[in-house]
């Protein structure tokens, strides 16, 4: 757990500190606005939210006073309809088998860049890339390009290759979306957790690697007892960065199913949002009510998920 | 004390910050629906790519309380857009009124608009779908019945559209239609001539013949994009048993209907026959349309009339544009009188303090050089009846148009149950590529009704 007085011990204004704590006033001067502003902006919400969950609401805006008390309906709904356990398995898809490639990706390339090698700058630039290029353009070129089954990179790849598998593999049809959907987005991801691993393992010093190849270890043998359990705080950072943005996975699951949403790419959020703006270009029936449901199961997704997290991944028992 | 005095000030400094970040922008009242906008860049459409687009709005538009505020569905960089601005600032030359058009787009508007008016915002008018407009947003409109009738506006306004638009709304007027679309077969009209098609098919047995001549002149037949593809069931459905009774199959889950095997059979005989596009599993938005129609490959897409603006630039301004409504098919209850066809349509906010004003730039608008310029730069249909001449690329579509007289509402019923529309497309597109039998279709359906 993050320790705020002992850091600032540590950096030698604990003396500092303990004047201030007795300045209640001025505590409460700079707490206040704080507080304030965390009450209008998270908690009101978060009630109001929680609140309409439980109630059947055609426009988001609605006055209280359009609601209709519906129980547990709309929780039962999600529940029983097909659609909204498809785009739980979607996201739970993502999350799992997409952290694997993203995470293991990332680590792979954070451990080589800080290695040593030449052109580190240029290599984590080029790996960062995808996350400074706009996701519609990113998409567009995926799904238009990569992944074409008449002009695509992959059919040509595989054309010159004669790996007649991947030159007549079909990315883009409803059994192979979520594939194509998943090495899309992996591959703009994993610049973004590539330069926190780097930065972690960069914050390492390098005496204990001096100490252990004086000792006989190779660089595996570094990597997996002095690199690994030294990046357990940066590797639950990147799990926790990973999960709120899966959880929220929306504008890549939109650009994969334009127009109207497809059962490979729908997602938590997408239904949510059919759920309080209408679906696709027909007029169906809103509820914001349901929507707000989705935003409940969604957060108690996510924090089970940190506490998890936290158990599985205790940093504070090594300090370096 | 000089800590205390430096503290002070730095509380005073971030409480000041604080309120300024939260603060307007001093009276102009778009700056919290302008943020709203990003969103609009997300989806839909290749124009509502263009990051500028979703921010950007007219030269003309001068935010103050006495300009008629005006929020568009458009996106700045859309012809629709640049059109009506130019049209905007010929009014405010001519009239003097001001207005501040705001180009919000389809996701900006479907998103902003109703929390906007619920939160107080100084909005006139706006615009969008005629169904969304009049239905989802119905309790905010303006009854425009005594405007319409002392503007004498109906004199030269389509007959059927504003029929249409009183059907939505409940039998009297609310909105007024401009940007008239169809939702029919577009075709390649060279293609047909060298298959040896001489006229369109109006039933089932002339459309299987016209697949098989194309399919035999070495095209592709038909093509479609997953975006539109749930239509070719909601419109064969339809034809089938009518469009009310599709939609009760769709949104009750009666899959045991024998008219969604019947439907399923006829696309199981069109994908055995190989009429589809080899990629029609494939083909995501918009790539069946610019790829293979677009590109001479394929002959058939069923789509909007919106189709030939929206391919122009690939398609070139020589590709022979053809249009037939939907066939019949047999024992049906619709023909090809029966399809999807609308307008987007202009409301005024009940709430509006200038709502003549409102109707009179409406007016403007949809009428005369306006709406005859919209048309041109847009290649849509005009509203005003008097504006006779259609882009060339839809002289093919008023013959159709003109022999509608059932409306369906989009998708023909196919999307009428959002839980489920997915999930058809999903099926559906798999039975057209071959990849699912009829049989396998329905029971897809069906598991997933469970």
């Amino acid at each position: 757990m993050f320790d705020g007085a002992a850091l600032l011990h540590l950096i030698g204004i604990g003396k500092g500190v303990t004047r201030l704590k007795k300045n209640k006033t001025m505590i409460v001067v700079f707490v206040t606005p704080a507080v304030v502003m965390f009450s209008i902006i998270f908690l009101y919400p978060i009630i109001r939210t929680v609140l309409m969950s439980f109630f059947k609401i055609e426009g988001v805006t609605d006055a209280m006073s359009k609601w209709e008390f519906s129980g547990l309906a709309n929780y039962i709904k999600l529940f029983s309809t097909e659609l909204f356990r498809i785009s739980m398995w979607n996201i739970f898809r993502i999350w799992f088998f997409g952290g694997i490639i993203v995470m293991g990706l990332a680590l792979l390339f954070a451990a080589i860049l800080t290695s040593g090698i030449r052109f580190k700058n240029a290599f984590r630039a080029i790996i960062y890339m995808p996350n400074v290029v706009s996701a519609v353009a990113l998409a567009t070129m995926w799904l238009q390009y990569v992944f074409s089954p008449k002009f695509g990179l992959f059919k040509s790849i595989g054309k010159a290759l004669h790996w007649e598998w991947l030159e007549k593999f079909q990315w883009l049809d409803p059994s192979h979306l979520f594939i194509a959907l998943l090495v899309a987005y992996c591959f703009g991801m994993v610049g973004y957790h590539m330069l926190i691993f780097a930065s972690g393992i960069e914050r390492i010093g390098t005496e204990y690697y001096e100490a252990a190849t004086l000792d006989g270890a190779n660089r595996i043998q570094q990597f997996r007892y002095i690199t690994l359990p030294l990046l357990k705080g940066v590797t639950k950072t990147n799990i926790t960065m990973w999960s709120i943005s899966s959880a929220g996975f929306f504008l890549w699951s939109q650009l994969f199913s334009m127009v109207v949403s497809n059962t490979q790419t729908i997602t938590p959020v997408v239904y949510m949002y059919q759920n309080i703006f209408g679906a696709g270009n027909s007029m169906t029936e809103r509820n914001a009510g349901i929507g707000a449901a989705v935003g409940v199961l969604l957060s108690i997704c996510v924090v089970l998920i940190f506490i998890v997290c936290d158990k599985i991944f205790k940093d504070n028992d090594i300090e370096f | 004390m000089k800590k205390k005095i430096l503290s002070a000030l730095l509380c005073t400094s971030m409480v000041a910050a604080a309120l300024t970040g939260c603060g307007g922008s001093g009276g102009s009242g778009d700056s919290a629906p302008a943020a709203e906008t990003p969103a609009a860049s997300t989806e839909e459409t290749p124009a509502a790519e263009e990051p500028a687009a979703a921010t950007e709005e007219a030269p003309a538009a001068e935010a103050s309380g006495e300009s008629l505020v005006y929020w568009s569905m458009w996106d700045a960089a859309e012809p629709q857009a640049q059109a009506i601005s130019q049209s905007i600032e010929k009014f405010t030359a001519e009239t003097g009124i001001a207005v501040d058009v705001q180009f919000k787009g389809r996701t900006g508007i479907r998103e902003g608009l109703q929390p906007a008016l619920d939160a107080g915002t100084n909005i006139d008018l706006f615009d969008e779908d005629i169904d969304r407009v009049n239905t989802t947003w119905g309790s905010y409109l303006l009854d425009l019945e005594e405007l319409a009738k002392a503007n004498d506006y109906e004199s030269t306004a389509n007959a059927g559209l504003m029929a249409a638009c009183r059907e939505v709304a409940g039998g009297t007027l609310k909105s007024i239609p401009y940007q008239p679309n169809v939702f029919a077969y577009f075709y390649n009209a060279d293609i047909f001539e060298e298959a040896g098609v001489t006229a369109v098919p109006t039933t089932w047995t002339e459309f299987l013949d016209t697949c098989q001549k194309i399919k035999d002149a070495g095209y592709t037949p038909i093509t479609n994009d997953n975006a539109y593809i749930s239509s070719l069931f909601g419109y064969h459905m339809s034809r089938l048993i009518g469009e009310s009774a599709t939609e009760e199959v769709v949104k009750n889950g009666d899959w045991d209907n024998p008219a969604v095997l019947k439907t399923a059979q006829a696309y199981e005989e069109l994908a055995s026959k190989g009429y589809f596009s080899e990629t029609i599993e494939s083909n995501q938005w918009p790539a069946g349309q610019n790829t293979e129609l677009a590109m001479g490959t394929a002959a058939m897409y069923l789509n909007g009339s919106w189709l030939p603006n929206e391919v122009k630039d690939i398609a070139g301004e020589d590709f022979n544009w053809g249009c037939f409504s939907y066939p019949a098919v047999e024992g049906g209850v619709d023909g090809t009188e029966a399809s999807n066809y609308g307008a987007q349509v202009f409301a005024i906010n009940a709430k509006s303090t200038k709502a003549e004003q409102a109707f009179e730039l409406i007016t403007y608008l949809t009428k005369g050089e306006a709406d005859a310029l919209l048309s041109e730069m847009s290649v849509g249909i005009p509203a005003d009846s008097n504006n006779a001449e259609w882009p060339a690329l839809l002289s093919n579509v008023k013959p159709v148009m003109d022999s509608l007289t059932t409306r369906y509402p989009w998708g023909a019923g196919a999307e009428a149950n959002a839980d489920m529309t997915p999930i058809i497309i999903e099926n559906f597109t798999k039975l057209c590529g071959g990849s699912l039998d009829a049989q396998g279709f329905v029971d897809a359906l069906k598991t997933a009704g469970n």
